[in-house]
This record gives structure tokens, C-alpha cells and sequence, in this order.
């Protein structure tokens, strides 16, 4: 049989009738009639692979095994590491990617926003003093510097969600002025009146007065909210798929490390059994921190989507903080998603490495 | 069969899995090809996914808005494939002011005062059209080249001023009576920000059916003072037509009237008020007059009972570039086409000047193309609205003026000198002409 890749060290006569002895630096480790091909579980484990790039046709019956069966879980275990690392990352950038931006931006800007309209409602009420009053200034001063946080946050609309934000603070001068000038004129008189309306028409009037600006921004800002903190259909079906391919992992690790048992001498390979701590652990912290940080951004939406009166916004502030308190380093991470696979693939290499290596010699 | 001559019992160790290492190598090496193409495709999807975006900021909201968008925005966005951010507001003035200040402007800007522009490119603000805007297309009274030689707007849109409404059916006698009664008359002053500006218009257009476009020209250049008796007899005017500080319940309501409801008393029954001297955007913005099948008459004759109108006072909506990008440019050549002129004319928000543009369409009813004809008439002479044409901050302390003497037109002398103070400030930009042909 052929072979220019692949052919174990004991299948490489012409005719393979006969296995040949193990290859052999140590050769007490393997006994020939250990590198025969297995019947049963994990014969039918490896045919699948048997075509995996590299592996080469599984020698005729009769012939060793051994070193293609080595082979094929060699590369099977480093593509399911490879995969796991991959769908794990993605899996969970996916969820975190969107809890930095949700903490720093977005949840902020909607309370901004908020307290921009409990501010401006407050000084509507204040701007029908009979004479110009500090409580109006202050919150003329509350809104505009709502605003100021709100346009901040680079992620508020965009360039478009900034011209707006510039548009309503300037609007807010303008309402301002016209209230000033409404509370100068003598109270009763149709001056009075009249710059009142004009003010009140700058604030209320619908489709362009302030507070519909404000509310079509938070409306944006909301629906970017609910775009960070959902966990859509695209993220089920990765974790599903991450969670299949943890599971395969640790299959494939366990049907692994008993092919090496019945084949060879030694009773654990520690190289893949800490392969096998280290994918289930590293799994289960990620599903643990994403678990903890979804809970945190479904209890952030919530309560941002819930109306909040203007007294209870600092409070609503101080618990959306707690609810994303930690996000920040679980999304950092990330990172070591990729350098546990990176160590995944080295254990899973390194484990299966020395038996392989066994086959590569033949005797002379 | 081996691979190798010799025979696999004299195999050196490691040579057999040399060629087995090789497919793995190509492997890998085409997997690490495919990520990076995978990788590049999508960072290049990714950058062509963002569509570029023009910033663009006008006075147009509510339906005016809505027209433009689809007329005009839409088209355009399809078409170059570039995204159109628009901000309408009536506080524009102040808007674009705080942006130019805060260093972040928008990249074009539609504006109705020529004298607010030509501050603006006083300062250095407004980039020259000349290569983007061939200005024959408008005229030299809509693209005005400045004391510099350049041409900084041009116009998307023009409406006429010197018109009075009425309703259809109401007789040339009936309307010359009504003209003498100040309930008669539908009176908004109310406009947001830029309240009082339907006031300044009166003023303006009596001034120039009175003492023509010589005289009026003079006073938007500021070379005619406010306290002057042609300025100071237009006020009057203007105070015994409407009956300002007359019967408070008239006044209040001229003052509260935002503009655009100003003529809704003129479906009432009996009827609130029967005329309204106001431009010609408002037959299309206002249902009442639409209800009413509104019609105009040269503003002259009910005003002054002159039998014709000396001039026409003229407002327009002119495009200004800040930001030269690739994008600005391409909306400032569409805008500035016949084509986008035409569709935003079509929505009947106002008229195109554009000489590639028919005055008319077909189907268009005779008031309307009697305005397009009238804004299009060679042989009329068409004077800028001159508050527009004004430096904001008198334009600005006119329209608070107008408001402060409709309720107590005993402060006239006081507003006058004020005025007068003001437009002798150093450093106010004023235009050198504001009528297209010399009086």
C-alpha cells in the first residue's frame, strides 16, 4: 500500500499481512497486537476523520492502526480546540462587545436625555413666575448640561444624532431668551403673553419643539439600548454551537484518552485530561460571566424602558451602574478565550505528540 | 507499495513523514489565505457599507419637510448613494451660529437671509460656488457675486411677497372695505424663534409700494435711517391697517397667531378674518387657503389702493456650502440643477428661478402661474425681502420691533432710535443691492 503520507510504521510492507514491530525508541510501550485495528466504538469514532487532511486511507484490515488512529484524534482534537476557541470568542464578544457601549454610552445618554426633559417640564413651570427666577436659570443650566453629557457620548446617533443634539441646545438658548423676555413685561400685559406663547411654542410644538426633538432621540437611543442588550436568534445559535462543540471537545478528549489507555501502557495522558479542565472550566466561566452580565443588561433595559419620574433619574443612574458594575473586566476578558484555546491545542499537541512521534521511526 | 525506493526496512526515521506533513502545509497555508481574504472582504464590505453623509441644515419642517425630503432628499440619496443627515428648524439662525461657533457647522445650509450669508463669508465661513453653480442659470439679483467676486448661494427656491389672499368669491369691493377694518385682516405673528418676522414683512412691502425700490433699496442697505419719514409713515401704515394697540382682543390674537394658523379664521362661519397679506408659500402650506381656493391681488392695490404694484419684494431659500467635501459638492451640483429645482417646485412649496425650469406645469392653476410668471417677469422689478437682506442682529431687533408695536405702537420713536443705534454699528455686513435692476 502506498504511501507517501500517513503510512503507520508497522503497515508499511507491501502487503501489511503482517504487522510489524512498533517503531521503536521504547518499544515495550505498544505491542503489536495493540496496533491492530479496533473493532466497535472507537473504530467507528474515527471514520468520519479517516479523509481529514493528512491522515491518509486507513490501512488494510489486519494492518496497525495505531498511528492513523493517533493521527486522526491528533487532528480532531486540534480542530475542535481550534473551533471551540473560535466559537467561544465570537459567542462571547457577541453578548460583552455590546456591555462597554451599553455602560459608557448608550444607557447614559438615555437618562441624559431624560433628565434634559424633567429639567426643560420644570422650567416651563418655573417661567410663569411674575419675575424672573434663579430656579428657571438653574434649570435651564440642568438641561444644558444633560445635553452636553448626552452629545459626549460619541455613540449617540452618530453625526446625525450630534447635529440634533446642537439644534436642540440651541433651540433651549432661544426658549430661554423668549422666557426672559416674557418676564420682564409688565404681568397681564399682552407682551407678556405673547413671548410666553412664542416660548412655549419653541418647547412643546409638535414634531419640531424641543421636547419632541428630545423624545425622538431618546427613542434612537433606546432602540440602540435594546439592540446591545438583546440576545437574539444569531446568539442562540452560537452558543448552541459553542456549547455542541465544548461537548464534542470533551468527547473526543475522553474517547482519547481511552484509545490511549487500551493502546498503551500509560493509564492517563495529564496533558489531555488538563486539556479536559481547562476547555469545561474555561467554558463555564465564560457561560457564568455571560450569564451575569446578560441578567445585568436585561435589568438595565428594563429599567430604562420603564418611565422614570424626575426625582428618581439619579436613582435610576446609580442602579444602572450596579447592574453594569464588572462588565467592563468581564469583557475584557475576551482575550483569554484566545489564549486558552492557543494552550488548548498546545496540551492537546503536546499530549498526543510523543505517541505519534513513536510511529514516525521504523527499524532499520 | 512504498513510497520510497529501498523500501521501508531501510527508511531513515522521520523521511516517511516528511511527504505526509506536506498536505497539512498547503492546508494550513490555504486556510491562513482564505481568513485573511475572508478578513479583508469584510473590513472592505464593512467600508463600503458606510455610505458617506452630508450634513445639511434648512428652515423647512413639518410637511415643507416632508416635500423636500421625498422630492428632493430621496432622489438624491438613491442616485449618489450618499446619506443626507437634514435638521430643519425655524431657530435655524441660531442654530447655525452656535455650530459655526462650536467649530462643527453643517456641510450645506439652506438659509433665507442673504445678509446673514454674506456674514458668513465675510468671515470666511461660506465657500464660492463659481465651479460647482453655473450662475446663469439664476440670475445675477438670486446669485449675487459679493464685493470679493464671488458667488457664495444661489436659490432652490423663491416665493413673492407683495400679495395679499383672499378667498375665491369675494368681490373687488368687498375686499377694498375689508382692507380698512383691521379684524379683517388674518394677522400671525408667532413664528417660534424668529417670531415677529410676518410683521417686518408688511413693513417692508409698504415701504416699497409707497416709495418704490429706490427708496427701499437705500433703507436695506442702511443707508436710509429708520427715523426717516418714509420709514416712519410705513410703520403707521402698517399700525392703522391692522389697528395696532387698538382693541386688545384683536391684538392678542395677531400677537399669539403662530403665521402658519394665521388664516384658519377664513373657513370659519361667519368668517374670522378675509385677508392676509402673506408670500405665496403659504397657499400650499395652509389648508384654510386651500379650503378657501385662496387668490391673490397685487398687494398695492389693497394696501395703498395704488392700481399696481411699483415693485415686488421677493424672498428666497438660498443653498451656501461650509464644508467642501466630495459629498457636499455633488448636493450642492444637484440642488443646483434643473432637475432637483423642478421636483422641489412641483411639490408647490414655492417656485424654482431656474431659467432650465418652465415657470409653469400644465396642470398648475392660474394663481400659481401667475406668481411663476410674475417671479419670472423680466420687465418687473424684484427687490430682496429686506430684513433678510439686513445683518442678522437688525433683522433680528426689526422683527422684536414689529412685535413690541403691534401692542404699543407708542413706543414707535423709542424702537426707531434703537434701531437707528444698532445699524450704525461697526461691523455689520451690508449687501450692495437688493433689487435686480437699478431703481
Amino acid at each position: 500500500m502506498t504511501n507517501g503520507r500517513g503510512t503507520t510504521p508497522g503497515t508499511g510492507s507491501a502487503t501489511g499481512a503482517q504487522p510489524a514491530a512498533p517503531p521503536s525508541p521504547r518499544p515495550a510501550r505498544a505491542r503489536p497486537a495493540d496496533r491492530r485495528a479496533l473493532g466497535g466504538a472507537p473504530r467507528r469514532l474515527a471514520r468520519p476523520w479517516v479523509r481529514l487532511p493528512g491522515t491518509g486511507p486507513r490501512p488494510a484490515d489486519g494492518g496497525s492502526t495505531t498511528a492513523h488512529d493517533l493521527t486522526v484524534r491528533h487532528r480532531l482534537l486540534l480542530a475542535l480546540s481550534a473551533l471551540l476557541a473560535l466559537s467561544l470568542f465570537v459567542s462571547y464578544q457577541g453578548v460583552h462587545g455590546d456591555a462597554n457601549p451599553l455602560r459608557t454610552s448608550s444607557a447614559p445618554a438615555v437618562l441624559s436625555l431624560d433628565t434634559a426633559l424633567y429639567a426643560l417640564g420644570q422650567a416651563e413651570r418655573d417661567a410663569g413666575a411674575p419675575a424672573p427666577t434663579s430656579d428657571f436659570q438653574k434649570q435651564i443650566s440642568v438641561a444644558a448640561q444633560s445635553l452636553s453629557a448626552a452629545a459626549a457620548d460619541d455613540d449617540v446617533g452618530g453625526p446625525a444624532g450630534r447635529q440634533a443634539l446642537q439644534t436642540i441646545a440651541g433651540l433651549i438658548t432661544v426658549y430661554a431668551v423668549k422666557v426672559q423676555k416674557s418676564q420682564l413685561q409688565p404681568d397681564g400685559s399682552l407682551l407678556r403673553e405673547a413671548y410666553r406663547s412664542y416660548a412655549t411654542s419653541i418647547l412643546t410644538e409638535k414634531g419640531t419643539g424641543i421636547q419632541d426633538r428630545l423624545k425622538a432621540l431618546q427613542r434612537q437611543q433606546r432602540a440602540a439600548v435594546h439592540r446591545q442588550t438583546s440576545f437574539g436568534p444569531l446568539l442562540w445559535l452560537a452558543w448552541s454551537i459553542t456549547l455542541l462543540l465544548a461537548l464534542a471537545l470533551c468527547a473526543a478528549l475522553l474517547e482519547t484518552q481511552l484509545f490511549l489507555r487500551r493502546r498503551f501502557r500509560r493509564r492517563y495522558n495529564r496533558r489531555l485530561l488538563a486539556a479536559l479542565a481547562l476547555s469545561a472550566a474555561g467554558v463555564a466561566t465564560a457561560v457564568v460571566f455571560t450569564v451575569w452580565t446578560q441578567r445585568g443588561m436585561a435589568d438595565t433595559r428594563q429599567l430604562l424602558d420603564s418611565p422614570l419620574p424626575g426625582r428618581l433619574i439619579p436613582v435610576a443612574g446609580r442602579d444602572t451602574a450596579s447592574y453594569l458594575a464588572h462588565t467592563g473586566f468581564r469583557a475584557s476578558a475576551a482575550v483569554w478565550i484566545l489564549i486558552g484555546g492557543v494552550l488548548l491545542m498546545a496540551l492537546a499537541e503536546t499530549g498526543l505528540r510523543r505517541h505519534i512521534d513513536d510511529y514516525r521511526f521504523r527499524p532499520r | 507499495m512504498n513510497a520510497r525506493p529501498g523500501g521501508s526496512a531501510t527508511a531513515a526515521p522521520g523521511t516517511r513523514s516528511r511527504p505526509s506533513r506536506r498536505p497539512v502545509r498547503i492546508v494550513t497555508v490555504v486556510a491562513s489565505c482564505l481568513a485573511l481574504l475572508a478578513a479583508a472582504v469584510m473590513v472592505g464590505v464593512r467600508a463600503l457599507g458606510q455610505e458617506p453623509t452630508v450634513t445639511l441644515l434648512a428652515n423647512w419642517t413639518g410637511e415643507d419637510e416632508d416635500n423636500f425630503r421625498k422630492a428632493v432628499v430621496e432622489p438624491f440619496e438613491r442616485k449618489y448613494r450618499i446619506h443626507v443627515d437634514y435638521q430643519g428648524s425655524n431657530a435655524e439662525s441660531q442654530v447655525l451660529g452656535a455650530d459655526v461657533e462650536a467649530g462643527t457647522p453643517p456641510d450645506v445650509v439652506v438659509l433665507t437671509g442673504p445678509g446673514e450669508l454674506a456674514e458668513y463669508a465675510r468671515q470666511k465661513h461660506l465657500l464660492p460656488l463659481e465651479d460647482l453653480v453655473d450662475q446663469a442659470h439664476f440670475g445675477p439679483s438670486w446669485a449675487m457675486p459679493l464685493a470679493d467676486g464671488h458667488v457664495y448661494w444661489f436659490p432652490l427656491k423663491a416665493d413673492l411677497k407683495s400679495i395679499v389672499w383672499y378667498p375665491a368669491g369675494v368681490g373687488e369691493q368687498e375686499r377694498q372695505q375689508a382692507a380698512h377694518r383691521p379684524a379683517a385682516w388674518c394677522v400671525g405673528m408667532g413664528s417660534g424663534a424668529t417670531s415677529g418676522w410676518p410683521g417686518t414683512d408688511w413693513i417692508e412691502d409698504i415701504l416699497l409700494q409707497r416709495y418704490g425700490p429706490g427708496v427701499y433699496e437705500q433703507w436695506a442697505r442702511g443707508a436710509l435711517p429708520w427715523r426717516s419719514k418714509q420709514v416712519r409713515t410705513a410703520w403707521t401704515t402698517w399700525r392703522d391697517l391692522v389697528g395696532a394697540g387698538g382693541d386688545p382682543d384683536l391684538v392678542r390674537r395677531a400677537l399669539k397667531t403662530p403665521y402658519e394658523a394665521a388664516s384658519r379664521p377664513v373657513t370659519a362661519s361667519p368668517r374670522g378674518c378675509t385677508l392676509e397679506h402673506q408670500a405665496s408659500f403659504i397657499r400650499g402650506r395652509q389648508h384654510a387657503w386651500k379650503d378657501a381656493d385662496g387668490r391673490y391681488d397685487p398687494s398695492a392695490r389693497l394696501l395703498l389702493g395704488a392700481p399696481a404694484n411699483r415693485a415686488w419684494e421677493v424672498s428666497g431659500d438660498l443653498v451656501a456650502l461650509l464644508h467642501a467635501t466630495p459629498a457636499a459638492r455633488k448636493l450642492i451640483r444637484y440642488l443646483a440643477s434643473a432637475d432637483a429645482q423642478r421636483a422641489w417646485s412641483a411639490q408647490q412649496s414655492g417656485f424654482s428661478v431656474h431659467t432650465g425650469v418652465p415657470p409653469a406645469g400644465g396642470t398648475d392653476p392660474d394663481w400659481r402661474r401667475s406668481l411663476a410668471l410674475t417671479l419670472r417677469d423680466r420687465r418687473a422689478v424684484h427687490c430682496f425681502d429686506a430684513s433678510d437682506a439686513m445683518p442678522p442682529a437688525v433683522r433680528d431687533a426689526f422683527a422684536e420691533a414689529a412685535i413690541e408695536f403691534l401692542a404699543h405702537p407708542g413706543h414707535l420713536d423709542d424702537l426707531l432710535h434703537s434701531l437707528d443705534t444698532l445699524g450704525r454699528t461697526p461691523g455689520l455686513t451690508w449687501l450692495p443691492s437688493v433689487c435686480d435692476r437699478a431703481p
